[in-house]
């Protein structure tokens, strides 16, 4: 099976194979059964049964390595997806609504990524709130309760950035790994942080929690008390158009250790959300409209609306603009992106009086990745802030998304998603009246304690690995 | 017949050598060590002599060494998972960059025609160009995982942008540069085990292989529009394995290299031997035929890890073993 996570995990061995020099070495847990015991026998299938000294047969279960022992793990992942495939997938989805439909015991939220109602849109001749209205009586028949919109909860991951910036800055004299920020929404960019360069980059890394994440504090904790109701009698999905997503909603700092629930329980990609459609043999095009949940859906009115900066979050284009405002009173209009090496790595410069007052730069796949983290060693990154993005050309080329089926190419369908995903009208994170409120009614306002703990998360450096198994030349 | 003398043997290496490199102008012959250590070893009044030790560069073993086309920059990929680019200024070298990225040990490292480019491989599967600013900045321009194994060697068309690696898993690569980020445009697929190196040659239409399946194999380029009628796709050429060497080599065969000037091939070998194949008169382009000329039976103490034709000297190789020892060797008609 192929790897479908990103460019820069694969290097890090979140695979799923083991080489031949890479073996996992994570210790297993067994659960030793009191008794004398019998032989064991390998069947042709390759099921281990134990035979007792009375003839009785027993399945032996198969030692399984949980995803957090991988995570934890600077060794190899060994069947990372396997692990993924039966901890967050459609079919655990089905799993839990099959049980809902029996027993009512969980509300179930779905919150939508705007890079998949793009994809999908795409492929399905679509408008993005056609795809939306459609989305949300595809999964209420699954029964759903609720769909909801993470461009919502991106607000917040704006908000927070910015404000962080704005801090980071000032405090650069004296903080040396103030700056550059790097941002923190990518978790294949995260893990591969993490896993391969520790500490000397973690400290850069921006603490504001992703779009996804805060979607899962915003229901797991706000929704929550509003509903009257405890963390984990709340199902939360999200769709995504990345694989690394579900590493990120299974990382220990999303998990509420009182509830034993995570703060999303499930990511599917795109590309799952397509496969659920074939399996109920539905064409999206074709199913009815329903209303959108507002409640926590980026919308004017009734209309949804987007963020300007591209199909990656536009993190640099709303960065730059607050931080000219803040720290130097300038009104920017229009940011003017240079390509440099290669179209994923772009710069953008605000000067004043020949003089550079802010250097920003986005930094799509591996490659550029690399030079940017190389640079920052070296001491020699001149940048204020980079949109770090483990896929080349961002978020809407994720592993997660939709593949074309005829004989159009990746890229031609590349361009048609990220043309479509810029056809939504925008709305400036700061101007959102709900956004406001919800500042105030749930986190005291902000830059608040609250908004601090709630949209904040924290990074741990992998120690390397350094027994006999992986030292082999 | 053909017949390969001894001219010399160099010991100054503490452990396994594994690579040895001639200066483009061939005056100079680079080795590197599983001592962590480069030699540099040059004529001194028609005596060759050790010129200089490169130490401090690398935390462990010197895997591969590469000299600019220019002659003034050396390259070397170790298992401390990092290249180090030296810079020969009058005689004396000095590391000037070290090019880091790679998750685990550098197989090898080599520089493109124009000098602008290197590519390096590693046992982290992935194959990584990297891009000469002019200030002397060695940047990440692609890092490419069409491998599914350990990659043994890369190495540039003698004239185009192309790269070839192999690997582990048996398989030979080409790439290009398309659409801003470089690609495997090819796949070759005939050797039942790890393809160990790959050689152009002058030309840059042939490529040789040689690996543990004990064989050496003549790949034929074949572009759009060939008269053999070859099936091409788009642009890009196809590479049809012309011809198989078997049953001549009795171990691995770990290194191959096509002489520029006679067209020889000569082979370094688990057996100890080093062998020179000639392709034979009456041989033709879609069915070459190479004959073994002569063979070296106990070259080196153990294994042969590589040879090399000198550039400018056709009649002059060099070869080093795990046996500690380089040696040179004139070919005689």
């Amino acid at each position: 099976m192929a790897s479908q996570f990103s460019g820069a995990l694969q290097l890090t061995d979140l695979d799923d194979y083991i080489t031949p020099s890479q073996e996992c070495v994570k210790p297993v847990k067994i659960e030793r059964r009191p008794g004398k015991v019998g032989k064991i026998r390998i069947e042709d299938d390759g099921n281990y049964l134990e035979v007792s000294e009375e003839g009785e047969e027993t399945k032996l279960e198969k030692a399984k390595i949980t995803l957090n022992d991988c995570l934890a793990c600077s060794g190899c992942i060994t069947s990372a997806e396997t692990v993924l495939i039966t901890q967050q997938s459609q079919d655990e989805l089905y799993r839990v609504l099959q049980h809902n439909s029996t027993v009512v015991q969980k509300l179930v939220v779905v919150s939508l990524a705007p890079q998949s109602r793009s994809s999908l849109a795409v492929k399905y001749n679509l408008s993005l709130s056609q795809t939306s209205y459609k989305l949300t009586t595809f999964f209420k028949n699954l029964g759903v309760d609720y769909v909801f919109d993470t461009n919502y909860s991106r607000n917040f991951s704006l908000i927070e950035c910015c404000h962080e910036f704005v801090r980071r800055y000032k405090e650069r004299e004296n903080d040396k790994t103030a700056l550059p920020m790097l941002a923190s929404a990518c978790p294949g960019w995260i893990c591969y942080a993490e896993k391969t360069h520790g500490s000397y980059i973690l400290p850069y890394i921006s603490t504001t929690k992703s779009p996804q994440q805060i979607m899962g504090s915003l229901i797991k904790d706000y929704y929550c008390k509003q509903q009257g109701c405890t963390p984990d009698q709340i199902y939360h999905v999200t769709v995504m158009p990345c694989f690394d997503k579900k590493l990120e909603a299974s990382r220990p700092d999303f998990y509420n250790d009182i509830y034993s629930t995570r703060d999303v329980d499930c990511v599917i990609t795109s590309g799952e959300v397509d496969k659920m459609l074939e399996k109920e043999k539905l064409n999206l095009a074709e199913i009815t409209d329903s209303p959108l949940d507002t409640l926590f859906s980026n919308v004017i009115n009734e209309d949804l609306v987007s963020h300007e900066g591209g199909g990656s979050g536009g993190y640099l284009h709303h960065i730059i603009k607050y931080a000219a405002k803040q720290l130097f009173e300038l009104d920017i209009q229009n940011i003017q992106y240079n390509v440099l090496r290669n179209k994923d790595f772009q710069e953008v410069v605000i000067e004043k009086d020949d003089q550079v007052l802010l250097k920003m730069a986005i930094a799509y796949g591996f490659r550029n990745i690399q030079n940017i983290v190389q640079k920052i060693k070296r001491k020699k990154c001149q940048y204020h802030f980079v949109e770090i993005m483990a896929c080349p050309s961002g978020c809407n080329n994720g592993g997660g998304q939709l593949r074309p089926e005829s004989d159009e190419t990746v890229n031609e369908r590349l361009i048609r998603v990220n043309e479509l995903y810029q056809t939504e009208q925008t709305l400036d994170p700061f101007d959102n009246s709900n956004v406001k409120k919800l500042y105030e009614e749930w986190l005291n306002g902000q830059e608040s304690e609250k908004a601090n703990s709630l949209l904040h998360t924290q990074y741990h450096e992998v120690e390397k690995m350094t027994n006999a198994l992986n030292i082999k030349w | 017949m053909f017949r390969l003398e001894e001219i010399t043997t160099f010991t100054g290496h503490n452990e396994a050598v594994w690579c040895v490199a001639w200066s483009p102008s061939g005056s100079l012959l680079a080795s590197c060590s599983g001592d962590k250590t480069i030699r540099i070893w040059g004529k001194e009044d028609e005596k060759w002599v050790c010129k200089t030790v490169l130490t401090d560069g690398h935390s462990r073993t010197i895997r591969y060494i590469s000299w600019s086309p220019c002659g003034q920059y050396l390259a070397s990929a170790s298992f401390d998972a990092t290249v180090v680019i030296w810079s020969r200024k009058d005689g004396v070298f000095e590391s000037i960059a070290t090019l880091e990225g790679h998750e685990n040990e550098v197989k090898a490292v080599n520089w493109s025609s124009s000098g602008s480019l290197i590519a390096t491989c590693s046992r982290d599967k992935s194959v990584w160009i990297w891009e000469v600013t002019e200030d002397e900045e060695y940047e990440c321009a692609s890092v490419m995982s069409s491998h599914s194994q350990d990659v043994k060697h890369v190495t540039w068309h003698p004239h185009k942008e192309i790269l070839a690696s192999c690997s582990y898993d048996d398989t030979i690569k080409l790439y290009k540069e398309d659409n801003d980020d470089w690609t495997c445009f090819d796949t070759l697929t005939s050797h039942d085990s790890t393809v160990w190196k790959i050689c152009f040659d002058q030309s840059g239409s042939r490529l040789a292989s040689c690996g543990d399946d004990q064989t050496v194999k003549i790949w034929q380029e074949y572009v759009p529009g060939n008269e053999e009628g070859v099936l091409t796709k788009g642009n890009d050429s196809v590479w049809k394995c012309v011809c198989t060497l078997s049953g001549y080599h009795e171990r691995s065969i770990y290194d191959i290299c096509w002489n520029v000037e006679t067209g020889h091939l000569v082979t370094a070998c688990g057996d100890d031997a080093i062998r020179i194949f000639a392709e034979d008169s009456c041989s033709s382009k879609n069915e070459p035929k190479f004959n073994l000329v002569t063979t070296v039976t106990h070259a080196h103490a153990q294994d042969v890890n590589a040879v090399a034709w000198n550039p400018k000297i056709p009649t002059l190789l060099a070869s080093c073993s795990d046996d500690t020892t380089i040696k040179l060797w004139r070919i005689i008609e």
